[in-house]
């Protein structure tokens, strides 16, 4: 590859100008340095020769080079020039992300700001994908080398640059978003401490091809164009979940020379092979039973003199599409070609949408015959050749996606198959980890990520979580209760105590009539009389021979159940008897009667008219509420008044006489309501018989 | 009003008569013809009200009893009996007074609601709901007949009719907070997120305390999107009552929803600390657990769940996928069929996807 010369380059310039940094820190290999162990001194110093003549050799041999740096670091570790050369050997190795601990030690040893440097270190990080830093560094480089460079040294254009800022950031952005996948190395059964890659698997991934550098034998000859041996393809078959021990497949598909996979028909007879002839050529194997055929030359509209380097059968079998660097058609670097194989027609080149500038590699077509997965070093590449999906429709090509992180990586991704479900790929990469160099990894696709889920309840009803008490009940029964008065109590006779049979009559005061008459017990005096609320009741209870004696109960229509004794002595007409007029009303602080007074004015009347010699004193009384001059006036003319109506009435006026007392002849303590109220009475007392 | 009305009249004109034929020396008859009778039954009854209203319901069944003794076609004494039954959890004692009353005077909805909630609470679920229909017919203004049968309806999965019910309780009755929030549930079993959400708030404004609805609101505007809002009402919530795993739960899924897993997680681990046996809680924080990418955590604790519940479909769902990623591919399997067993059909798709082994499992 043109990046490995370059690198090569790189690491000779690198040399050149580390070497000519001397800094008290780095330790150099002398006598002074290490007096103690002078032999130890001298194997380091035969090391650093040899490995010196690998290096300096053209081509340089790092692979051989890099063992007896190894072993001259141990006795001295801080040899800056020697940690560039073995980061240098690193970076041309298989496993070359280890490069960057050495080269950073060395800026350690020995701080250098040259270009070269700055591009070695950023390749370094670029490679273990730290991809802030490498960008800074190549930023921190310049373009060198060039068509005036020395022989050996290094170029390194602007573009170069430019290319390698753009595949960090897209290193940058892939990497945000990780393909959902398991990367596997494939197991020491399959891979080696040398290159495998190239890995064909049949439809049931049953059985794999593949190419290994690996010696095959214990005087295995090596390639005389590098330090590894000649390509040779392997077999293993899948035994459960593990690969078997990979085994040569030996002739006639594997010769002395360069045999490596390219691609198995999806029938799994015919397979593709990549031989060293001819600038690299493809070549076809049929499966013969058990064995495959002399593999042959693919025609000419195929094979061309330049590198021809991988192929994959269309589904159908009817068309190839491979990779060439021919530079008839091509966009630069390896591209890839269609071709159907029963026509004349030539190569077609898919275009621009899949080859660009740089290499493209490892094509392979899925079986649905529209989906085609290759490598390339152009596009959105993080770094090397990284693997590309692709999708035909109506012989327009999509826009190749990147299969992201982690299954491309700065390095080269290369020679991408996938099983016929779908649900793995395998393919080589070269990455930390593995067993050597290149090796073959499976992809198992884990697909869109599978949402996790979450299980919520809630409490919904709220009467089911706090019932409520809801009770329709029926209404109480407003009970029929006795809105009555029960009045009762005992007749006798005033002066002998004697009980009394007397007549009650019961007379509604306001319409002044007789609502009923009871007669008190004859033996025992007791009476009992019911007043049902709502009426303003005169009680007026007599007998022949007696005053007549009345009392009063306004009843209003809410007056609930009541009982009063009263207990009522009749008196004789005698002289001094007084007899209190219970209902005889009065407007209030006035002196006019009030209709409700007509029964007891008329008994009053009658009495007079029945005993026509008696005179009378119509007294009136206050309560101590005013003024007593106010009261005593109140009380004269309230008293007058009866006598007014008296005579109006046809009484002799001489027999009656009125008499004002004010507050000054209380029957009651005034401190009460009740008290109040009985003060406030009319009277008559017998003045003459 | 109309009994006592008839007995006083009759109690006065007794006195009228009286009055016209005067008796001598028979001044007890006057008390015998004016006071009303014992009213035994009554009183009785008026008793067993206030014991019922005092909670005492041994001692209102006495009364009730009496008055029915007393009184055996006293159709409010058999209303209010079954109604003391009912609070005594005689249910079919009481829907047999309910019978009784119904019987004596037709049509009554306090009657028909009683005996619906006698019938709801003996577990005749179809029988109450006719009963509550038959209250509303007497009286369609009794907003818990409305209610109570929306909530029977719900709870059968008829969430347009529940909701149409819980409808009719704010018509009758406009500050009926119960019947906000459970309309606004139908809503949100109706998938018509954006109308719970008021409901919810006409609920918590008639009965702050109606904790709940703080809740449910916040799952209303969880699936409307609106995490800000229901991670507000979480917290509300949770400031107030602070002991309910699944209040912290359901908290823990916005969170989860608001890619905030660590938060998630945290309030995951709350509901466990508060209720080790919700399983919901354990599968949960292993959905957390897989997004943060602790995957042996997420497997123990959908285990966890499992083990809590074995028929937990969406924990083996969740196990599935934490098994897949430790590289346990046979289990995952396993799992995502078991949980398509269950009734989670994507479980197959996954199983399948992965390429596992086998049938897929039938739900």
């Amino acid at each position: 590859m043109p990046d490995q010369l370059r690198l090569r380059l790189l690491g000779l310039s690198l040399f050149l100008t580390v070497a000519s940094l001397a800094n008290a820190q780095s330790i150099e290999f002398t006598k002074e340095q290490f007096k103690d162990n002078r032999d130890g001194l001298k194997n380091a110093q035969r090391e650093l020769k040899a490995g010196d003549e690998a290096y300096l050799a053209d081509p340089v041999r790092y692979t051989l080079a890099s063992p007896h740096y190894l072993a001259a670091q141990e006795l001295n570790p801080d040899n800056a020039e020697l940690n560039v050369k073995i980061g240098d050997c690193y970076l041309h190795s298989g496993t070359k992300a280890l490069a960057l601990s050495y080269l950073q030690h060395a800026q350690t040893l020995a701080p250098a700001n040259d270009p070269r440097t700055h591009y070695l270190l950023a390749r370094a990080l670029h490679l273990n994908a730290k991809w802030a830093a490498a960008i800074k560094e190549y930023q921190a480089s310049t373009p060198m080398g060039g068509s005036k460079a020395a022989a050996g040294e290094l170029t390194v254009t602007a573009e170069d640059l430019a290319r390698r800022i753009r595949e960090c950031r897209n290193g940058q952005e892939l990497q945000k978003h990780p393909a959902r996948v398991f990367v596997d190395n494939a197991g020491p059964e399959v891979n080696s401490a040398y290159s495998d890659y190239g890995p064909l698997v049949a439809a049931d991934e049953a059985t794999m091809l593949f190419t290994s550098r690996r010696p095959n034998g214990p005087n295995a000859p090596k390639d005389p164009a590098g330090d590894s041996y000649f390509e040779d393809i392997y077999q293993s078959t899948l035994l459960g979940k593990k690969w078997s021990p990979a085994t040569n497949l030996g002739a006639p598909v594997n010769s002395k020379g360069h045999d490596a996979t390219v691609g198995l028909a999806p029938d799994g007879q015919r397979l593709l092979v990549y031989a060293d002839e001819s600038g690299g050529d493809l070549q076809e194997s049929n499966l013969r039973g058990a064995a495959w055929e002399k593999p042959q030359r693919l025609s000419n509209r195929i094979n061309s003199k330049y590198h021809e380097s991988s192929a994959s059968y269309s589904p159908d079998g009817r068309y190839l599409y491979f990779v060439s660097d021919k530079p008839e058609g091509g966009r630069g670097g390896h591209d890839i070609y269609k071709v159907e194989l029963a026509g004349n027609k030539p190569a077609e080149n898919l275009g621009s949408t899949i080859n660009t500038p740089y290499g493209e590699e490892g094509v392979f077509m899925m079986p649905d015959g529209k989906t085609m997965y290759f490598s390339s070093e152009g596009h959105n590449s993080m770094g090397g050749y990284d693997i590309f999906k692709s999708v035909v429709e109506n012989g327009k090509w999509s826009e190749p996606e990147n299969l992201g992180w982690p299954i491309n990586t700065p390095d080269d991704d290369v020679f991408f198959v996938t099983s016929a479900s779908g649900r793995h790929g395998y393919y080589s990469s070269d990455r930390p980890g593995g067993l050597g160099s290149k090796d073959i990894y499976r992809i198992t696709f884990l697909g869109p990520e599978k949402p996790p889920m979450l299980s919520e309840e809630n409490q919904l009803l709220a009467s089911r979580l706090a019932p409520i008490t809801q009770t329709a009940l029926a209404p109480p029964v407003i009970l029929a209760t006795a809105k009555v008065t029960i009045l009762k109590g005992t007749v006798t006779d005033a002066l002998t105590k004697q009980p009394l049979e007397a007549i009650i009559d019961l007379i509604d005061n306001t319409s002044s009539q007789s609502i009923a008459t009871f007669h008190s017990n004859a033996t025992s005096g007791k009476y009992l009389v019911s007043l049902p609320s709502g009426t303003n009741y005169g009680i007026v209870v007599r007998q022949d021979g007696y005053l007549f004696h009345s009392e009063n109960f306004d009843l209003p229509a809410d007056a609930t159940y009541a009982e009063v004794v009263k207990d009522i002595p009749l008196k004789k007409l005698e002289v001094g008897v007084v007899i209190v007029l219970s209902n005889i009303f009065f407007d209030t602080g006035k002196a006019t009667l009030r209709p409700e007074s007509t029964a007891e004015l008329e008994r009053l009347q009658k009495l007079l008219t029945e005993q026509p010699t008696i005179k009378l004193e119509i007294a009136g009384h206050t309560d101590n509420v005013g003024k007593p001059a106010a009261n005593q006036d109140l009380s004269q003319r309230r008293a007058q008044a009866v006598v007014a109506y008296l005579t109006q009435h046809g009484i002799a006026s001489d027999r009656l006489t009125a008499a004002g007392y004010g507050d000054t002849r209380p029957v009651s303590a005034n401190t009460t309501k009740l008290g109040r109220q009985l003060n406030r009475r009319t009277e008559f007392k017998v003045t003459g018989k | 009003m109309m009994r006592i009305t008839t007995l006083l009249a009759w109690g006065i004109g007794a006195v009228a008569l009286l009055g016209a034929t005067p008796v001598f020396a028979q001044v007890d008859s006057v008390r015998a013809s004016t006071l009303p009778g014992r009213q035994v039954a009554e009183k009785a009854y008026n008793a067993g009200l206030a014991s019922f209203t005092a909670r005492n319901y041994p001692a209102a069944l006495t009364s009730f009893n009496q008055a029915l003794a007393a009184k055996p076609d006293f159709a409010a004494a058999y209303a209010n009996r079954a109604a003391t039954r009912l609070a005594l959890k005689e249910y079919s004692a009481a829907v047999a007074d309910y019978d009784q009353a119904l019987k004596l005077e037709p049509s009554t909805y306090a009657a028909y609601f009683g005996r619906g909630q006698a019938r709801e609470a003996a577990g005749q679920a179809p029988e109450a709901e006719a009963d509550y229909s038959e209250a509303l017919k007497a009286n369609p203004a009794y907003a818990p007949a409305w209610y109570n049968r929306g909530v029977l309806r719900f709870e059968h999965g008829e969430y347009q009719a529940a909701h149409d019910d819980f409808s009719g309780a704010v018509k009758a009755d406009s500050t009926y907070a119960y019947a906000y929030h459970d309309r606004a549930s139908a809503s949100l079993r109706l998938g018509n997120y954006a109308a719970a959400v008021p409901d919810y708030s006409r609920a918590l404004a008639l009965q702050p305390t109606l904790l709940p609805a703080l809740l449910n609101r916040a799952a209303a505007e969880r699936r409307t999107g609106q995490l800000t809002e229901a991670l507000r009402d979480y917290d509300a919530y949770l400031t107030q009552k602070t002991d309910n795993a699944l209040a912290f739960s359901n908290r823990g899924n916005a969170r989860f929803d608001n890619k905030d897993y660590a938060g998630a997680v945290a309030d995951f681990t709350r509901a466990i600390t508060l209720d080790a046996k919700y399983a919901y809680a354990w599968n949960n924080r292993a959905a957390a657990e897989l997004k943060l990418e602790q995957y042996a955590k997420a497997n123990a604790d959908a285990t966890e769940a499992i083990r809590l519940n074995a028929k937990y479909a969406e924990a083996y769902l969740n196990r599935g996928h934490a098994r897949e990623m430790l590289r346990q591919a046979d289990e995952a399997c396993q799992d995502w069929r078991q949980a398509a067993a269950l009734g989670l059909a994507v479980g197959n798709s996954y199983a399948a996807a992965a390429g596992c082994a086998g049938q897929a499992a039938e739900q």
